[in-house]
């Protein structure tokens, strides 16, 4: 079993005494070393886990270890970009990267937090109130980088982005994180940013675990299977099926042979996710090997 | 390529100035720091001018009325324009020191903490090095000794032009040792006031996680633990009484006076003033005062500086106990 990154146990929030809960009963295992992807609809919980994850705030139910330690006792080892990329509209960008310097002692890369913000080609001297959405994503991030984190929780971190500024983002990030072997957990909803750069999944719906695991396992234990719409379907797990005509559409999670006349592919990450989105009431599907038992 | 680094690295330990926190909190709240530097400057200097040529005007306008040379005439009554310019001066001054509890309540309930609840510029401290605890300490303690230190000057100015000027103030008739703002500028409740705003103003700000919220509900608790204290104050101290045939006089903080009984027992006055019947009928023998003299200034001072404190103390208390209870905490 490799590293953990996060763990959770009957992970529970609630706003509120009579709010819905934000996280219920949330259990997952994120391993160490890759990028996993935090999905789901908006209000599934992302941002609530994400600043769970940060200590930012504590939960009402269960348990999360971050790097096999309780969250704040891991503050120094982790950065955090929140979803409105808070920062001093006051400071310049250069007063703003000392400040990550000073209260990260003993941690701080200043060729990391500089280099980042020279690639989006900003004034140093600039102040932040100046800048545009993109530029204090890539500020934000570079506070983050700098502290040479082991985990770095980035919550919808390309969503004020241009698709330009949100390809080069995405490759410093992923660079930067292959480098260092940083863990890099991510939430998102804009589910086609993650293709091609995640290797493990996490989906939230209503603040519960809907898919959790290695995202080539996830999308191994699926097909995207057309036949005639009179076909049956059994024994398989039906996520989704959509009859259009006389055809078929269907994700399964296949429970033994299936009919040779079907068409069946394997799901893009796309197709995995949006098929979980639309069919709420699909089984959950967990295969990151929690012990349930030793959290 | 590495040496260079370490030796930048090495030379950049050692640059002089603050460092971690204690930078980051002044550079964040910069501007507050140099509109408090401004205010201690405008403060400084009306009591030194107060202190030097105030006072001196204001003798020489009231020698050259002749005023001090036993021919008293009506214009001595009242002060001449250099008289009022010293008053304003003296006025303004303890206007200024009164004012900065609720400046620094207001101040750290909007920008100190509630703005940066709101804004989310907390969440990213917190996501640094810095635990929640570290980052409000330094947001209490920076504050906090620039307030002190300010405070300590202006009232150590106020005490001096105070002192030095007794036999002025009488003869223009300027406000007496227990009035505001003069009884708190003179002595460490004023420092201890400005402590509390801060305090409660932290503690707003943390309740109500918003800038404008935290402001009114800061100066509003403020003002209302003031006005609760403020009348706890004769109270500080036991008082002195004066008894006699008449009223006695009218001296130092009264708290209380009215009328006595042959038995002694305390009576509200019936207001007869010389009516020997009416007198006689409510047993009324004589008059009592209860009041606090000059002397007590610091016995009740100190008092009051102690309740204070330990207010600020109790909202400091609850503001941590607040913040680890929100955020995540090591174990």
């Amino acid at each position: 079993m490799t590293e953990t990154a996060i763990e959770a146990a009957g992970l529970g929030m609630r706003f509120g005494r009579r709010g819905k809960p934000a996280l219920d009963g949330c259990a997952f295992r994120i391993p160490a070393g890759g990028v996993c992807a935090v999905v789901g609809p908006n209000g599934a919980g992302k941002s609530t886990l994400l600043s769970l994850a940060a200590g930012l705030t504590r939960p009402t139910a269960g348990a999360l270890t971050v790097l096999g330690r309780s969250p704040a006792e891991v503050r120094a080892r982790v950065g955090y970009v929140a979803q409105d990329k808070p920062l001093y509209p006051q400071l310049t960008v250069a007063e703003t990267l000392r400040w990550g310097r000073e209260l990260n002692p003993g941690r701080w890369d200043d060729k990391v937090a500089e280099r980042t913000v020279a690639e989006g080609d900003l004034d140093p001297e600039g102040k932040i109130r100046t800048l545009s959405g993109g530029q204090r994503t890539r500020v934000a991030l570079a506070l983050a980088l700098g502290k040479r984190p082991e985990l770095l929780l980035l919550d919808e971190p390309m969503a004020d982005l241009d698709p330009l500024a949100r390809h080069q983002l995405t490759g410093t990030l992923m660079a930067d994180a292959a480098e260092h072997g940083t863990t890099v957990v991510m939430s998102s909803h804009v589910v086609a940013e993650l293709e091609g750069s995640c290797d493990h999944l996490l989906l939230l719906g209503a603040g519960r675990v809907r898919l959790a695991g290695p995202l080539d396992d996830l999308l191994a234990a699926h097909r995207l299977v057309t036949g005639r719409a009179d076909a049956s379907l059994d024994p398989h797990t039906v996520v989704e099926a959509r009859t259009t005509g006389r055809g078929l559409t269907a994700l399964i999670r296949p429970e033994g042979p299936r009919d040779p006349a079907w068409q069946e592919t394997v799901p893009t990450l796309e197709e995995l996710v949006l098929a979980h989105l639309r069919a709420p009431q699909a089984p959950v599907l967990r295969l990151d090997d929690v012990q349930e038992a030793a959290v | 390529m590495t040496a260079v680094t370490l030796e930048t690295t090495a030379a950049a330990d050692r640059r002089r100035g603050p460092r971690g926190l204690l930078w980051a909190t002044l550079r964040v709240h910069r501007s507050a720091l140099w509109f408090w530097v401004m205010l201690m400057a405008v403060g400084a200097g009306v009591l030194l001018w107060a202190y030097g040529p105030g006072a001196d005007a204001a003798w020489a306008e009231y020698r050259s009325r002749g005023c001090l040379d036993g021919r008293p005439s009506l214009g001595c009554d009242m002060g001449g324009p250099a008289a009022e310019r010293y008053q304003s001066a003296t006025a303004l001054a303890g206007g200024l020191i009164g004012l900065v509890p609720f400046l620094a309540a207001a101040w750290a309930g909007a920008a100190l903490v509630g703005r940066e609840l709101e804004s989310g510029t907390a969440r990213l401290a917190w996501t640094q090095s810095v635990s929640p605890a570290r980052w409000l300490a330094a947001k209490l303690a920076v504050p906090a000794a620039l307030l002190v230190a300010g405070m300590a000057v202006l009232t150590l100015l106020h005490r001096l032009v105070w002192t030095s000027d007794s036999s002025l103030r009488t003869t223009i008739g300027a406000a007496d040792w227990h009035q505001s703002p003069a009884y708190e500028a003179n002595g460490t409740l004023a420092t201890a006031y400005a402590l509390l705003g801060l305090a409660v103003g932290a503690l707003a700000g943390l309740l109500a996680r918003r800038a404008l919220p935290a402001l009114g509900t800061a100066v509003l608790a403020l003002g209302a633990l003031m006005i609760v204290v403020g009348d706890l104050r004769p109270h500080l101290w036991p008082v002195r009484t004066l008894t006699g045939d008449e009223y006695p006089e009218w001296t130092g903080m009264v708290v209380d006076d009215g009328a006595l009984t042959s038995t002694g027992a305390r009576v509200s006055d019936p207001i007869c003033v010389d009516d020997a019947r009416c007198l006689a009928e409510h047993d009324i023998v004589g008059y009592y005062r209860d009041f606090h003299p000059a002397s007590h200034f610091w016995p009740l001072q100190l008092v009051e500086t102690g309740i204070v404190l330990a207010l600020a103390a109790l909202a400091v208390l609850v503001s941590f106990r607040l913040l680890n209870r929100r955020t995540a905490r090591a174990v």
